[in-house]
């Protein structure tokens, strides 16, 4: 508790800002319908109306109100980035330590794997399994984590492959100490916050893959994201020649880079201050 | 060297077979029975079948077969280069995808060498000028762009350049039924159809680039050589692009490589913003009449590009890098 207070007491001042970002997007979107009043599913008045006191953000072309769209969309955008970042993290934090623990045969299988994984455009293999096998926000959690796997086991496989020769670690081992209490005791500590740094960095990628894949009208038809609010508004005929656009197309477009360029700046400042540490 | 030339390309050729194993499988591994996938439409009646026909069918298919038998068989189209047909389009995969190759590959390449050349240049400026107002306020700028998905630096351009400003057409590859009078009308067209795309995507890579040529360039500027070359008093200009530069160039020319499956990520977005009749559409629209052949094709021809891109990098980093062996 005491590191991260120290974490926190050194960020720039741009990366608190983003750090309030971040927490605020976050509030929203778990307390989406506490802060708006309108239903993201359902008509709440006329179509296509600009913002005003009673739908802060306008209305869509089914008059469904966008504050309450971006606050639910805020919600998928923060389930989908944190999900995997938890998933993949865990998952790959697992693989890589095993792989770094015990060498040999497993370790080689693990690092041809992460090298293929980390070569294939993530997109693609997305745009792909969605279609075979139906892109529910559940698959795509599911897709995406096994996607991004990778770069974490890497990180912890090379710090843990150093740890290893460490001498307290060794003079563990010659105690008998086996791969859980080493983990407990030893790994754990020194990894953990590597896999946050690296994991920061894959909340704000996967929201991106997330946001694209709803963009292309490939993700899931029934998850009113931020990617999917702005492809219907694409995709409304004469979009560009009318006055819609500006709260149509401009608040998910404004509230994506937002949400991007905080965690952005965040993670790299972050990653500084524990780099720094190593 | 060529010992260990050879193990890689051992390496990426196994990693090929995995990639069109996976392909294989994909289908297969895919909910439900594949005869009721081809025989009818999704939401629409299902038609029943006696089981004389469904077994007529499935050895039409060649589904009746075990399946190695039907892994040697899909092995060897493809060696053929048969990619399969496409019911949507009526016509072999493979033709469908060579037409719309030209298209990504000219934005896709356009992009990487203007967004590598422009990122170099301000990365080694920036480097230059470390910690000065034009440095900090540049990197913070690249590292939001670097971070921004290239879709919503499409809808930006397409919303503000071609459709307020209209100064560029705000769809598709080429003018349709256009009667070019000369080849340079032709060109002209294409190049206006062309730029913004390729503004999107070298956005991305401009800033991919800042960031590497910048810490690159600050990590050669500490080495003892530079101080050498500093203290004989050559001029900057020389200083930067002679010695900082050259020595910073192997990872730079590498990511070039590297960044093509980023690019392709991109390029998907990219078309689909701007209608650009490329292969990442043909995704889009292959996935969306659920083309499966389609789809499996594009996917192979994209990850079997970046796969030869990456064995490429490596070749070409030993070549620049000679302590690399």
């Amino acid at each position: 508790m005491d590191k991260r207070r120290q974490v926190v007491g050194k960020l720039k001042f741009t990366s608190r800002l983003a750090l309030v970002i971040l927490l605020v997007v976050i509030l929203f979107g778990l307390g989406a319908d506490l802060f708006a009043f309108h239903s993201p599913q359902l008509p709440s008045g006329p179509a296509l109306e600009g913002p005003s006191r009673v739908h802060w953000l306008g209305t869509d072309d089914l008059g469904i109100d966008l504050w309450a769209q971006i606050c639910q969309g805020a919600r998928i955008s923060i389930l989908v980035g944190f999900g995997v970042a938890v998933l993949a993290g865990i998952g790959g934090g697992l693989i890589g330590m095993l792989a770094g623990y015990y060498g040999g045969c497993i370790d080689r299988l693990v690092m041809r794997t992460i090298d293929l994984m980390l070569v294939l455009p993530d997109l693609l293999l997305m745009i792909v399994l969605g279609a075979f096998f139906g892109p529910s926000i559940s698959n795509i959690i599911i897709v995406l984590s096994l996607l991004s796997w990778a770069a974490p086991a890497r990180i912890v496989r090379s710090r843990l492959i150093s740890l290893k020769q460490e001498q307290r670690v060794t003079a563990a081992y010659s105690y008998g100490a086996g791969f859980w209490h080493l983990t407990r005791y030893h790994f754990l500590p020194e990894l953990l916050p590597l896999l946050m740094v690296s994991n920061i960095k894959l909340v704000g990628k996967t929201i991106v893959a997330e946001a694209s894949l709803s963009f292309l009208g490939l993700g899931d038809p029934t998850a009113k994201s931020w990617g999917i609010i702005l492809n219907h508004a694409i995709n409304f005929s004469g979009i560009y020649f009318t006055p819609y656009w500006r709260w149509w197309v401009l608040s998910p477009l404004v509230a994506l880079t937002v949400l991007i360029a905080a965690i952005a700046v965040l993670s790299r400042d972050i990653e500084k201050i524990i780099n720094t540490k190593i | 060297m060529s010992q260990g030339l050879s193990r890689k390309i051992i390496e990426y050729a196994l990693t090929f077979l995995v990639i069109v194993s996976m392909n294989f499988f994909l289908p297969r591994l895919m909910p439900g029975d594949p005869f009721t996938f081809l025989s009818t439409e999704e939401g629409s009646i299902t038609i029943i079948y006696t089981k004389e026909q469904i077994d007529r069918y499935k050895a039409y298919y060649g589904l009746d077969q075990p399946l190695l038998r039907q892994y040697v068989t899909y092995l060897a189209r493809l060696g053929r280069g048969d990619l399969g047909y496409s019911i949507y389009f009526n016509e072999t995969v493979g033709r469908i995808i060579l037409n719309r190759i030209p298209w990504t590959l000219t934005i896709s390449i356009i992009a990487l060498v203007l967004g590598g050349l422009g990122g170099t240049l301000l990365g080694s400026l920036s480097a230059w000028r470390r910690n000065e107002s034009m440095d900090q306020g540049l990197y913070l700028i690249m590292i939001v762009c670097s971070e921004i998905p290239t879709f919503l630096v499409g809808v930006f351009l397409l919303f503000f350049v071609a459709a307020r400003l209209r100064w560029f057409p705000l769809a598709g590859g080429i003018t349709p039924f256009a009667n070019f009078k000369t080849g340079f009308a032709r060109f002209n067209d294409l190049a206006a159809h062309a730029f913004l795309p390729i503004m999107t995507l070298s956005v991305t890579r401009l800033a991919d680039f800042y960031l590497l040529a910048r810490n690159t360039i600050i990590n050669v500027l500490t080495k003892d050589f530079m101080r050498t070359a500093q203290a004989k008093g050559l001029r900057k200009r020389r200083l930067l692009f002679r010695h900082a530069l050259k020595n910073a160039l192997a990872p730079v020319v590498t990511r070039a490589f590297l960044s093509l499956s980023t690019v392709f990520n991109g390029a998907i977005l990219v078309e689909n913003v701007f209608n650009y009749p490329g292969v990442g559409r043909l995704l889009r629209e292959a996935v969306i009449v659920r083309d499966y052949p389609l789809i499996q094709g594009v996917f192979l021809f994209m990850t079997v590009t970046v796969l030869i891109m990456n064995l490429l990098a490596e070749v070409v980093y030993k070549q620049l890098d000679p302590r690399v062996n």
